[in-house]
């Protein structure tokens, strides 16, 4: 099976002999002082497959926009958001990405554009495990390559959509090519560079399977800015469903139902938070908020009292609060 | 007419749209944001940099060619750390781009790693 994979490197003297030799001889001993030193993660793969990832997977309804000019950023992005669900195109992209100065895209700017169309960015933890995790789950994974070698740096962005463990290789939508087969060792040796820099763009109501709580909660906040409130909501409700112990998860679930002026279903969400969370002030605060504006002043000032008795750093904003509710009841 | 008084009004007025353009009004509720930032507690003078950092990276984004709306909109889908990231660094981060010459050093990296490790 390791045939045409990866065979450990064995040097025998003439091989040796001849590579000092050559030209490269500063470079390649260090290429040929072992997998593990080069090309670490590559090595650890075939050592240890992962359990949980699949001997072969392929995304083949992935579509594909061949690149124009230097314009791969705004290419692969269109091939991830496409997927995702996003109604756009590369040339829609290239105003949001490129910078016609630089011949290229940045990172940031890639993240940043997918949030515009109501889909969540994530940046995937610098693990070829968790690159493969993620097109097994379904998701094409954006990745930045080096294709130059030092000094010189040729970046591109390419778009892993399978791979398969016998043959040893990942199948790419990159550049002018279709399908684009290439070894592990040489993804990872061209997106080692990068630090190994990898995203995904995915519709909201959906996480990646390498989410973490925290960070992806931040993404979705990140997206909520500029996308519309449909999308945040999603966004919001199905990180609930992964991790229904967010209390910043339903926090931002109540608040955008509050601002689409969706009062039951901001207040559910705050009272499955309070009764989960009952030492969170912000919780109680909107809480009481919302009750207020439902008339229900009695029972928010119960809980507006208990936000300000919690202290802490969002005692003033739930002074204010009250402040606002004694009004209305003070009012005629 | 470039004194230095009056490119500290423009950096001021530059300043102050972006901050109009991302307050958020929801009198009563504490913002998600807010809830999420809490930990950090973001202070008024961290607010009052990345507000700056933000109209320096438009500034940035145009000198690169951006028009200054889509510049004002890029910046404004980033999150304050990325804008922090790319202050002052536009011209050296990495741009993916390559395409011609770039795949001539491909083919001679994939058959030098395909030589040593078929």
């Amino acid at each position: 099976m390791l045939k045409g994979w990866l065979a450990s490197p064995k040097l025998d003297a003439r091989a040796c002999a001849g590579v000092f030799r050559c030209a490269l001889a500063l470079a390649l001993p260090l290429w040929l002082g072992g997998c593990a030193l080069l090309l670490p993660q590559t090595e650890a793969l075939r050592k240890d497959w992962p359990a949980d990832l699949a001997q072969r997977i392929e995304l083949d309804s992935v579509p594909f926009f061949p690149q124009k000019d230097y314009q791969c950023g705004p290419a692969s992005l269109a091939t991830a958001m496409v997927y995702g669900g996003a109604a756009v195109g590369p040339d829609d992209l290239v105003d949001k990405v490129y910078l016609p100065q630089r011949g290229g895209s940045l990172q940031v700017e890639m993240l940043a554009a997918a949030r515009r169309y109501g889909l969540v960015s994530w940046q995937l933890a610098p693990r070829f495990g968790d690159l493969l995790r993620e097109v097994q789950a379904g998701t094409p994974v954006i990745t930045m390559q080096d294709y130059g070698t030092w000094p010189i740096h040729y970046w591109h962005y390419a778009v892993v959509v399978g791979f398969d463990r016998d043959t040893g290789k990942a199948v790419l939508r990159s550049g002018e090519k279709r399908r684009l087969e290439i070894p592990f060792a040489v993804l990872e040796y061209t997106w080692k560079e990068s630090a190994y820099w990898a995203m995904v763009a995915v519709p909201p109501d959906r996480v990646p399977v390498t989410a973490t709580e925290t960070q992806w909660l931040q993404a979705v906040v990140a997206m909520e800015r500029v996308a519309d409130r449909q999308a945040a909501r999603a966004a919001y409700a199905a990180l609930l469903r992964r991790w229904p112990d967010s209390l910043n998860g339903a926090i931002g679930l109540a608040n955008v139902a509050y601002a689409q002026r969706d009062l039951p279903a901001a207040e559910s969400a705050l009272r499955e938070a309070v009764q989960r969370h009952p030492d969170s002030a912000v919780a109680l605060n909107n809480l009481a908020q919302v009750l207020s504006e439902q008339n229900r002043t009695e029972e928010a000032l119960t809980l507006i009292d208990a936000a300000v008795a919690l202290g802490g750093p969002f005692a003033a904003a739930a002074q204010e609060t009250r402040e606002q509710i004694r009004k209305k009841t003070a009012r005629p | 007419m470039k004194s230095a008084a009056f490119r500290a009004l423009c950096r001021f007025l530059i300043a102050s749209l972006f901050a109009m353009s991302f307050q958020s009004a929801m009198a009563g509720m504490i913002g998600t944001d807010q809830a999420v930032a809490a930990a950090s507690t973001q202070s008024e003078r961290a607010a009052l940099i990345n507000t700056m950092s933000r109209s320096d990276v438009a500034g940035q984004l145009q000198l690169q060619g951006v028009d200054p709306d889509a510049a004002k909109a890029r910046v404004a889908s980033m999150t304050d750390q990325e804008v922090r990231s790319l202050a002052g660094q536009i011209d050296s981060l990495p741009a993916g781009a390559s395409s011609g010459s770039g795949w001539a050093v491909a083919i001679v990296i994939v058959l030098l790693v395909w030589y040593f490790w078929k």
